[in-house]
């Protein structure tokens, strides 16, 4: 009873201090709030880009004439243009004249004119002939004509691929004595020219080009946003947990020093649960930490931590390995002089080690995820890019008993020399 | 009752490292006094109640409070006691009640029985109307209250008080040694250290007075008083060095001891009638002026300067 008297007043002084409550939930909230919001507006919040849509004027000059037995590159490309998947950053409209579409460009009605050439079908079959589309631009905008340029240059390179292909089977029938069919380059070209249209498009193309699994197998639910919060958060999480762990475990320390640590000493209450209370004290406010910052990330992020069994496991390995790193880190100090430089250099060089810091940029080096596991912080942050994924309890057991281990390992060192000290 | 021995002190040792802090100390204090232990700083007071307070373990010798030794039996100690350390050992960010209710538990009190003590040692300290002021924002008269109250909640038989008016202002002082009285007046027994001669002499059924860890004298006022016999003491002050004339004093026939600190002297002499004058002549001689005398009665001021050779204030 009395070591959950003890535990009692000590979350009561913790939560009526302004710093504690501060670097509990403030910090951590706060440093990844400013990074989402730095951050989110570039690469959005959702699976859309927050760009805004060009309005584009396009003149189809193209004139395939009878040669091209029904072939018109100029109408291809308008509905490439037009379709419907990059309605999100251009709307395509069609003007009668280059005049007016330049004229519309000029009085910045229309972001981008693109000027279709007469001979652009031929151009684009024939080997010997080439055509140019004008791109004519507002010079203000930038990442609209840039989306734009990109769009049709993808297009011009499906027929010069299909130009080059023409040429190469036309060589190759010539020296082996085979004289070819004029309008095979012609055929090449529409057949080209259809392929890239469908596979550009077409998501239900036959044959993927690029497929993105999460390490579960299952696919990245679609409104995680794009900028990689959640691990950051994590980060964040992770880091302020340890500090609060050693904050904690700093009042043993500061109860020497103001005597009451004395005062308890000269109560019937034994050392063990004078101890055992201020461990107890800890680990309950870590707990509260964890929850509320997952609660309050998951509101105001939309993270989305993964499973409940999962998340509860890796919480626990953490709250057990931060406070007893804590006590551990205390039991060492002298005096509260000296808790400020240790608390803060220990902790920012474990949290640097254990990849706190650098847990939102992907693609890191293996070595460097395999040097975060020196630290207890970076097998807690591993325990949370496995919830994050959706891995499941099974999967995170090896980093939670690593910290369990290692928490406890930890406590036996920290309490062994406080009560050495105390005795 | 009173006749019992409430706390019995046999030959307690401790050492630190090479120094012996407290060296052979013995002494009983009847149940329901006020026994004062008495000495400069570093006389080993402290050292010798923190023993008695299960605080600090014995190198040698033994106690027992309330019939438990502090071997032995140091939980049985810990819960006759109650300790008002020197400094102020609460939480500041707490209220007063909050502080005493935890204290409280501390000793295995709960619920409305708790609660009701509470009220009644706030009655006590005089601290009723303030209890729900975080202790940080109470005046340091206050918070030495609140410390004395912190170890009543239990209603020990016995406490201990460490120099608990040291830095204080005269009103708070008054108000805590009143309330010495009045716990000891409702039979608590009470171990009161102190360096102030005059609380020492207003409080004590008993003193024992110590100097470098040994205790160099006890008993009543009184008895204490009657070890300087029928010497008077002499308070002077000299304007400019005393350090010649002080000399020159010490040599003086009558002169028992002298002690001497910033110009101002105290003297054991056999009879002031005729050590005065020959005082007076030597301080001419040295063309040193007096600028102060006073003939007081002996008291414990005189005795440690006549046990020890120096001033309890040195």
């Amino acid at each position: 009873m009395k070591i959950l008297d003890i535990t009692f007043k000590d979350l009561k002084r913790s939560f009526t201090s302004v710093f504690s409550l501060a670097m509990m939930f403030g910090a951590p909230l706060l440093i990844t709030g400013l990074l989402y919001f730095a951050f989110g507006g570039l690469t959005g919040g959702g699976s859309k880009a927050d760009i805004p849509v060009t309005k584009v004027l396009v003149v189809n000059l193209d004139q395939p004439g009878s040669a091209s037995t029904g072939f018109a590159a100029g109408q291809m490309l308008v509905q490439f243009l037009q379709d419907k998947s990059l309605a999100d950053v251009i709307a395509v409209s069609l003007a009668s004249d280059e005049a007016t579409a330049r004229a519309a460009v000029d009085g910045q009605t229309a972001g981008v004119a693109i000027i279709i050439p007469p001979d652009f079908t031929v151009g684009a079959t024939a080997p010997d002939r080439a055509a140019a589309v004008t791109i004519y631009q507002d010079p203000t905008l930038t990442i609209g004509p840039g989306i734009v340029k990109d769009v049709v240059n993808h297009f011009m390179d499906a027929f010069s691929g299909a130009k080059i292909a023409g040429q190469t089977a036309a060589a190759q029938l010539g020296a082996h004595g085979v004289a070819p069919d004029p309008g095979l380059a012609v055929q090449a070209a529409r057949q080209y020219a259809a392929w890239v249209q469908t596979s550009g498009h077409d998501n239900t193309s036959a044959v993927p080009s690029l497929s993105i699994v999460s390490p579960t197998g299952k696919a990245q639910a679609s409104s995680q946003p794009a900028v990689p919060i959640g691990p950051i958060m994590a980060g964040m999480i992770v880091f302020f947990v340890f500090f609060i762990g050693a904050n904690g475990a700093e009042s043993i320390i500061r109860e020497d020093e103001e005597g009451t640590l004395a005062r308890l000493i000269t109560t019937p209450t034994s050392r063990a649960a004078i101890l055992g209370g201020k461990f107890l004290g800890v680990v309950v406010s870590l707990c509260l930490q964890v929850v509320l910052l997952l609660a309050a990330s998951a509101l105001l992020f939309r993270i989305q931590w993964g499973e409940p069994a999962t998340v509860l496991l890796v919480s626990f390995g953490l709250v057990v390995a931060a406070a007893g790193f804590g006590v551990m880190l205390m039991s060492f100090i002298k005096n509260s002089r000296q808790t400020g430089p240790v608390m803060g250099g220990v902790l920012t060089l474990a949290g640097m080690l254990g990849g706190l810091f650098t847990a939102g940029i992907p693609n890191l080096p293996a070595a460097a995820d395999t040097v975060t596991l020196v630290t207890p912080h970076g097998w807690a942050l591993q325990g949370w890019k496995l919830a994050l994924s959706g891995a499941g309890p099974v999967q995170v057991l090896l980093p939670v008993l690593v910290l369990l281990v290692m928490g406890f390992l930890f406590l036996t060192i920290g309490t062994g020399l406080f009560r050495r000290r105390f005795a | 009752m009173q006749d019992q021995a409430a706390i019995q002190v046999h030959e307690l040792r401790k050492k630190f490292g090479e120094v012996e802090a407290v060296r052979g100390v013995s002494f009983e204090v009847q149940s329901g006094r006020i026994f004062s232990l008495l000495g400069p700083n570093g006389a080993g007071k402290s050292t010798t109640i923190s023993m008695l307070a299960c605080l600090l373990q014995p190198s040698q010798g033994d106690a027992c409070v309330e019939g438990h030794s502090i071997r032995n039996d140091p939980q049985g100690v810990k819960a006759a006691l109650g300790v008002v350390p020197q400094d102020i050992a609460l939480y500041p960010d707490l209220s007063a009640r909050e502080n005493l209710e935890f204290w409280g538990k501390m000793y295995g009190l709960r619920g409305a029985a708790l609660r009701q003590r509470v009220d009644e040692v706030l009655e006590i300290i005089g601290l009723t109307e303030r209890q729900k002021g975080k202790l940080g924002t109470l005046s340091g008269g206050m918070k030495r209250r609140v410390n004395i109250g912190a170890a009543l909640v239990h209603r020990p038989r016995v406490i201990i008080m460490d120099e608990p008016t040291v830095g204080i202002d005269p009103q708070s002082r008054r108000h805590i040694l009143d309330n010495v009285k009045q716990l000891n007046e409702q039979g608590m027994t009470v171990l009161y250290t102190t360096h102030y001669m005059e609380e020492a002499q207003e409080l004590s059924d008993q003193i024992a007075i110590m100097d470098q860890g040994k205790v160099i004298a006890c008993g009543t006022n009184a008895e204490l008083v009657k070890i300087v016999g029928e010497m008077d003491r002499v308070d002077l002050s000299l304007a400019g060095e005393s350090v010649p004339v002080a000399d020159c004093w010490r040599e003086t026939p009558g002169v028992h001891s002298l002690s001497a600190q910033d110009g101002h002297l105290t003297l054991l002499v056999e009879d002031s009638n005729l050590v005065l004058p020959r005082l007076f002549e030597s301080a001419a001689r040295a063309q040193t002026r007096i600028t102060s005398v006073a003939i007081q009665e002996p008291n414990l001021e005189a005795v440690f300067l006549h046990l020890t050779g120096k001033a309890l204030r040195d």
